[in-house]
């Protein structure tokens, strides 16, 4: 699928759906953090320590949002929230990139960013709406034996670059090889994100969102279906099904 | 060359029809040798007390800039007191602040000059060279806040084999040129008129001076033609770098007002931005000059009390474009603004921080409008130099508040945060030490008084008698 | 064929060097023989001689347009050698190009400026000139192109008009 770049801004179609796509059912989220745990291991995230933590430096590309409704113990609703990059269709971390480090990637639809191309400037950071990008602030430590348990398939990034959820991208491109030499297309069930694999619940549900038959198509449609800070009209590619009354 | 001046013959009539010479330095004219003369032997006598500063300074620089500098890359940004969602922090707010200091300079020397506002005249340079290096400790502040400093390269377009250009979308790279633009162009607005002072201290110096003048100077004699060029480059350089100099700061609060930030995307960011450049810049220049009047020899003759009535004039007036830009800015995003710019507001006056955000309005506001309206007041060099100084301070919170303070509240309150300096706060102390040493060493090094300037102006003004009324007359000399 | 002779006559003030361009208009000698240098700039009004043109402006001009082709260059040239997608911003978007070719006609205009000056004026220069330190302490040299047997005569006129010295200028390393 190839998008093309629009001439002017106002040409750029909102309503397009976009190729990938996620579905939180929020209504079966239970907070557990194990997507958290899977991401990190998928992607060779850092561990900061309990004080760069504290600061507001963890590096977790999905954070588990504390929602709650009602004052315990009578509390009536606990929403919780995994955030993770929205992937938006019209990104606002990447125009302000004075590298190109986070450009939109076309074959993908996907908002990608380059680890060898930032320089480190932080803007991108800056201009996302939901704070989903995290910044290597130093080098940390993976003491033997832990770097076994790195992913071959995917970079470990030095500090002064910046990084997010991309999706799984390694395992969507391995899926789509995988696809191809067997001459079909992708469909359902080829492969799952990292944090999909993990939930217990099975609250989180990937696929291709062009796909009117793929199951995140049919879910994101859904009445409950809601986007973060839809009046940005950013396009996220997250639809978020709220608790059921 | 002597002024014809108007012999004073009414001496009978009242005495407050006489002007007194030791008022005005155009007024006061004294042979061209006699100037050149105070201007070298300000240049070149060192008093101990100068070398110990220098010791002092370059230590502060070695430790606080240079083994700091080299300590953060080496362990990341992660010393620093950057978090999330504070991505940007004391080194933002540093880059502004000399980028604002460093506009004082264009100010007087291009702005004045192209209004013909003569009390310029012997303090052109001394601001100028605030300029150059002001954007110096701008341009280390930028390069300290990025994560991969050794790859800044990349930001700068050169032809490569990738056919990989900077993004030129990028409020970052419009900097990058505008920065470039004015540092480059300030710098030539620096050194062409310096030519014909260089060729008069070649003149009169020997030794490791006269060598270093005499290639300076390029051979500048002061012919018809060499005048004639000068002259020319230096109005197209004066109305050429007002333009610069607007775009510069305006390019650096885009950086800001163009991100999806509350607090941070309001259209006035580009005129506020300016004026406030302008504040700190014009209080700035009247710190520097009375620390250079108090500090250099012979510097009483050519920077008097009508200077500093004058810049005080100019900060009264700069206060209040501020603080009608402030309050601008203030009104529409209070009235009209979304619940995170609401928020945003409160943490303003009512945070951790908000101690920071009053002492900003009393000192940007308050001091100057409390004490610049008199004109004793302003002409006292102690008087404006702690006004001065507030003024510097209170800006400084001004962008620390629209930096860090700002960047703690956005539209996900689960990423709200606060900001605690690390590094940056000898950084910090770094670029101040540079800037006031650098200053120190080419005060010793180039004649910080445009003579030739001083003495068109002496030329140009004399005494003229209107009745009883004795009354300074200026001719137009462009 | 006589060799030319170079008279400096050094003033204290410019009323006498303005008077002392009648005498060397009653001897004979026209405008092109005559140089004056100063310390500080005097309008050639002043001793009745032209405005000498200057060629910075043009310089300028040029400069100027040589930095609209580079900000055309950089803003809608470079990003269609690699296009990339970013934010759904047009690859050469009007606001952004707009604020990259002023800057490039800036700086290439100031460039320019200042190479005209070093050009025009032919700095660096570091021969051997006609010149007089008390130039740059104020003082108006007025160098005269003669002939060797006008010399006496000009030499009289001068420190008739008030002239400090006159002599025959030597080059020397400034």
């Amino acid at each position: 699928m190839d998008k093309k770049i629009p001439e002017f801004k106002a040409n750029f179609a909102e309503e397009e759906q976009g190729k990938w796509g996620l579905v939180v059912d929020q209504d079966l989220c239970t907070g557990c953090n194990a997507c958290v745990v899977a991401c990190s291991m998928e992607n060779n995230v850092s561990f900061v320590g309990e004080d760069d933590a504290a600061y507001g430096r963890a590096m977790h590309w999905i954070r588990i949002e504390r929602l709650w409704e009602g004052e315990y113990p009578e509390v009536k609703k606990t929403p919780y929230q995994p955030t993770m990059c929205q992937q938006c269709g019209d990104a606002p971390c990447e125009p302000v990139c004075p590298v190109f480090a986070a450009v939109h990637s076309e074959a993908q639809d996907l908002n990608a960013q380059v680890y060898n191309r930032c320089v480190g400037t932080r803007y991108c950071a800056n201009n996302c709406p939901y704070q989903v990008r995290v910044f290597n602030w130093r080098d940390w430590e993976r003491p033997t034996p832990l770097e076994n348990q790195l992913n071959p398939d995917v970079t470990v990034r030095q500090r002064g670059v910046m990084e997010k959820c991309t999706f799984c991208i390694q395992r969507i491109r391995k899926a789509e090889d995988t696809a191809k030499s067997e001459n079909r297309e992708f469909q359902d069930g080829d492969m799952q994100t990292a944090c999909q694999q993990a939930c217990p619940a099975n609250a989180i549900i990937f696929g291709r969102l062009d796909d009117p038959e793929s199951q995140v198509s049919k879910m994101s449609k859904q009445d409950r279906g809601t986007e973060l800070l839809p009046e940005l009209g950013i396009s996220p590619r997250v639809t978020y099904l709220e608790v059921r009354k | 060359m002597a002024v014809q001046a108007e012999s004073k013959q009414s001496s009978h009539a009242g005495d407050h029809s006489k002007l007194d010479p030791k008022d005005h330095l155009l007024l006061d004219p004294k042979p061209r040798g006699e100037m050149n003369a105070m201007v070298m032997e300000a240049m070149q006598t060192t008093h101990w007390r100068f070398w110990v500063a220098v010791a002092v300074l370059g230590g502060i620089v070695a430790y606080c800039l240079v083994y700091m500098w080299i300590y953060m890359i080496q362990e990341g940004l992660g010393v620093a007191g950057v978090n999330r969602p504070v991505y940007w922090g004391v080194f933002l707010v540093n880059t502004v602040f000399w980028i604002g200091i460093s506009h004082a300079g264009t100010f007087v020397s291009a702005l004045l000059r192209v209004f013909k506002a003569e009390y310029r005249r012997p303090f052109t340079r001394a601001a100028e060279l605030m300029t150059s290096f002001g954007l110096i400790q701008a341009g280390i502040s930028i390069l300290m806040h990025m994560g991969r400093v050794w790859r800044f390269y990349w930001m700068v377009p050169y032809p490569n084999e990738r056919m990989l250009w900077p993004n030129f979308r990028s409020p970052l790279m419009w900097d990058l040129l505008a920065i470039t633009t004015y540092l480059l162009a300030s710098t030539m607005y620096l050194f062409l008129p310096l030519i014909p002072d260089l060729a008069m201290a070649r003149d009169r110096s020997t030794g490791w001076r006269k060598k270093l003048y005499r290639v300076l100077a390029l051979g500048f004699r002061g012919t018809e033609k060499e005048w004639s060029h000068l002259h020319h480059a230096l109005n197209i350089f004066a109305f050429a770098i007002l333009p610069v100099m607007f775009s510069v700061h305006t390019i650096v609060s885009w950086d800001f007002a163009v991100a999806t930030r509350p607090g941070w995307n309001s259209t006035i960011f580009g005129p506020y931005f300016v004026i406030g450049a302008l504040h700190s810049g014009i209080a700035a220049v009247s710190m520097v000059l009375i620390v250079v009047r108090a500090t250099m020899k012979n510097m009483k003759y050519f920077i008097r009390k009508e200077h500093f009535n004058a810049l005080g004039v100019l900060m009264l007036i700069v206060s209040m474009g501020w603080a009608y830009f402030f309050f601008n800015d203030f009104m529409v995003q209070w009235y009209g603004g979304d619940k995170w710019t609401h928020f945003l507001l409160h943490w303003h006056e009512a945070g951790p921080i908000g101690w920071m955000w009053f002492l900003m309005l009393i000192f940007n506001i308050a001091v100057p409008w409390l004490t610049l309206w008199n004109k004793k007041w302003r002409s006292s060099p102690l008087v404006l130099f702690v006004v001065g100084l507030l003024i510097n301070v209170g800006m400084y919170f001004e962008r620390y508040i629209i930096v860090p303070v700002s960047l703690g509240i956005n539209r996900n309150p689960f990423s709200w945060g606060e900001y605690k300096p690390g590094v940056e706060i000898y950084l910090t102390i770094g670029t101040f030490a540079l800037f006031i040493l650098l200053y120190m060493i080419a005060s010793k090094l180039i004649p910080l008084v445009p003579v030739w300037e001083v003495q068109e102006g002496q030329l140009a003004h004399s005494v003229r008698k209107i009745g009883k009324a004795e009354l300074p007359a200026v001719t137009d000399l462009e | 064929m006589t060799e030319k002779l170079k008279i400096l006559a050094l003033f204290e003030d410019i009323d006498p060097a303005a008077h002392s361009m009648d005498a060397l208009h009653d001897l004979g000698i026209g405008h092109e023989e005559v140089e004056v240098i100063t310390g500080s700039p005097i309008k050639p009004e002043m001793m009745g001689r032209h405005h000498p043109h200057s060629k910075v402006p043009l310089f300028a001009f040029v400069g100027s347009v040589g930095g609209l082709f580079i900000g055309i260059l950089l803003a809608f040239v470079t990003p269609r050698l690699y296009p990339l997608n970013v934010g759904g911003k047009g690859l050469s978007p009007g606001a952004p190009s707009i604020v990259v070719i002023f800057e490039m006609i800036m700086l290439f205009m100031l460039i320019s400026t200042f190479l005209g000056v070093i050009f025009e004026s032919m700095f660096p220069d570091y021969t051997k000139k006609e010149y007089h330190p008390e130039i740059s302490d104020g003082h108006i040299a007025v160098l005269i192109d003669i002939e060797p047997d006008q010399q006496s005569a000009l030499e009289d006129a001068m420190k008739n008009a008030g002239a400090k010295t006159v002599r025959v200028a030597e080059r020397q390393q400034i």
